[in-house]
């Protein structure tokens, strides 16, 4: 139970790093060129595999005050996931484009529950010190 | 107070029951909020269609309906490429019963700059044009001139920006309100502007249905009737009298996107309906359970002396909490995932779709918090009162 948030950042954070490259990729262009939404979709991929990693050292560590530490440099990496697709990273200009339409809204809804996660599980470290 | 602390105690104490309560309950608010939200939209998309067409009877060419179905023309933004003598124009013009008529140009597949994004450029007459000025005019109350473009709620172009189409710079003037249809994705022009931007693409070796002296070329005429003339007859004129071309009643056009309209929306509704009336059983048969299983629990707190009353009131409470929970998750599920998908849920229905203001929303959020609320009280209130009236000794004899 106290290892929770982070298994549930570890599945989330996997589905931005396998998303960003498969069902929730940014625009695939007739011509094989891509436009900086592709960029957008890279950046996903590293902040997902970063999150992937810290979501590990979580639910592997023992420690409590380390596992505190890791749900904090999650936030911020989660905010910067909130923030890349289309502040950070500008994406393509239709709405109708599959960067606008699927990528950025999966991904900051995806975020938003890392971020959510990341907190609830520094409160219960918090509560448990 | 110590009440109300009692029923949180019992939530907390089994947080499988109620975690499923919760859950239950949020579905039902996700599934309200969600259903009206996706229905009000594409009630509003549809009355905006009609706002935004304005004409009433419209003339393609021909040839227009084998290679794009009308209802497609204006929901989904495939105008397509086919052209007809700008002559039609005065013809129209010239048929008694028409009051205004506007041309309009469509020039199809257009690759600009910002995404290789097949952009609709839709050439207009801004002196006769009576169907997209008015929209223009809510943001840019003159004329939009050479190489000055209105640009769809879709294209990602602000007021002053410069989109690149071929190369050529044009500014973008004016951001029309969104429609929900594909007439948000479409970029509108003079049709001066649409010859710079043809003889562009010429220069590049990209050649077009259209050349790009297009004064001699249009896609469809927009027609007003005169007050109080028949307009099926008027369509029936122009049709007749015309030669290659097909004169379309918006009404029509509208009608049968009406009807599509009826059936998603009937099957929206009667799925919230289900999904009501399931949650409806499946939470009553769940209180009678919570109920039969607590019996001897609630034996003791009576024979404790605590009155029928308040046994029905902690148990009321508890389903309280416990919908006014699941209520709040399922209604911020619900607009966390309606809304940001509004641009997908838009493509894959195929309809016009436009989604209600903050106000709106907040009407319907409120209104479904209320009535899952009361959906779970209701459920739990049977319970309440069979619990009551029940003989703690009884209960205490019969698990002995």
């Amino acid at each position: 139970m106290k290892k929770l948030p982070a298994m549930v950042v570890l599945i989330l954070s996997l589905g931005i790093m396998i998303g960003s490259q498969t069902f929730l990729a940014p625009c695939v262009h007739e011509d094989g060129s891509f436009g900086s939404c592709h960029w957008a979709g890279q950046m996903m991929l590293g902040v997902g595999g970063l999150l992937f990693v810290l979501s590990l050292f979580a639910c592997l560590s023992k420690d409590g005050p380390v596992r505190k530490g890791i749900y904090l440099a999650m936030m911020p990496a989660s905010v910067l996931g909130i923030l890349t697709p289309g502040t950070l990273i500008s994406l393509c200009k239709m709405n109708a484009m599959r960067c606008r339409m699927i990528m950025q809204p999966a991904m900051i809804i995806l975020c938003v529950l890392i971020l959510l996660a990341a907190l609830i599980g520094f409160l219960m470290e918090r509560k448990r010190a | 107070m110590k009440k109300s602390y009692l029923s949180l105690k019992n939530l907390s104490r089994r947080p499988g029951r109620t975690a499923a309560l919760v859950l239950l309950t949020a579905f039902i608010a996700f599934s309200v909020l969600g259903g009206s939200i996706v229905v009000s939209s594409l009630r509003r998309g549809l009355n905006s269609l009609e706002d935004r067409l304005g004409a009433d009877i419209i003339v393609l060419p021909s040839s227009a309906q084998s290679k794009v179905s009308f209802e497609k023309l204006f929901l989904q933004g495939t105008t397509g490429a086919f052209y007809m003598d700008a002559s039609v124009l005065d013809e129209v013009l010239d048929t008694p019963g028409v009051a205004a008529a506007a041309p309009q140009t469509f020039l199809a597949s257009l690759k600009a700059d910002c995404c290789s994004v097949k952009i609709q450029v839709i050439g207009i007459d801004p002196e006769k044009d009576f169907t997209v000025q008015p929209w223009i005019q809510e943001s840019y109350a003159r004329d939009i001139g050479e190489m000055e473009v209105a640009v769809g709620c879709s294209v990602e172009a602000g007021v002053g920006e410069i989109i690149r189409i071929y190369d050529e710079r044009c500014r973008a003037v004016a951001r029309l309100a969104p429609t929900g249809t594909g007439l948000d994705t479409a970029v509108y022009c003079t049709m001066d502007t649409m010859n710079t931007l043809l003889q562009a693409a010429e220069s590049k070796g990209i050649s077009h249905k259209i050349t790009s002296d297009g004064d001699r070329q249009i896609s469809a005429v927009y027609v007003k009737a005169q007050e109080g003339a028949d307009i099926d007859q008027l369509n029936s004129y122009l049709n007749g009298h015309i030669r290659k071309v097909t004169a379309v009643r918006t009404r029509s056009m509208i009608t049968q996107v009406s009807d599509s309209l009826a059936g998603v929306t009937r099957t929206v509704r009667i799925l919230i309906a289900a999904v009501w009336a399931l949650a409806v059983i499946i939470l009553l048969i769940v209180f009678a359970m919570m109920t039969a299983e607590r019996r001897r629990e609630f034996a003791v707190l009576r024979l404790i002396g605590m009155s029928r009353r308040a046994l029905s009131r902690m148990l009321l409470t508890e389903s309280l909490l416990c919908s006014a929970m699941g209520a709040l998750i399922g209604a911020v599920l619900a607009v966390a995932l309606v809304l940001p998908f509004t641009a997908l849920i838009e493509s894959s229905l195929g309809l016009p779709y436009l989604t209600p203001d903050w106000k709106t929303i907040l009407g319907y959020a409120l209104g479904a918090l209320l009535l899952t609320v009361l959906i779970g009280a209701a459920s739990s209130a049977f319970a309440a009162w069979k619990l009551s009236h029940a003989d703690p000794g009884g209960a205490l004899r019969e698990g002995s």
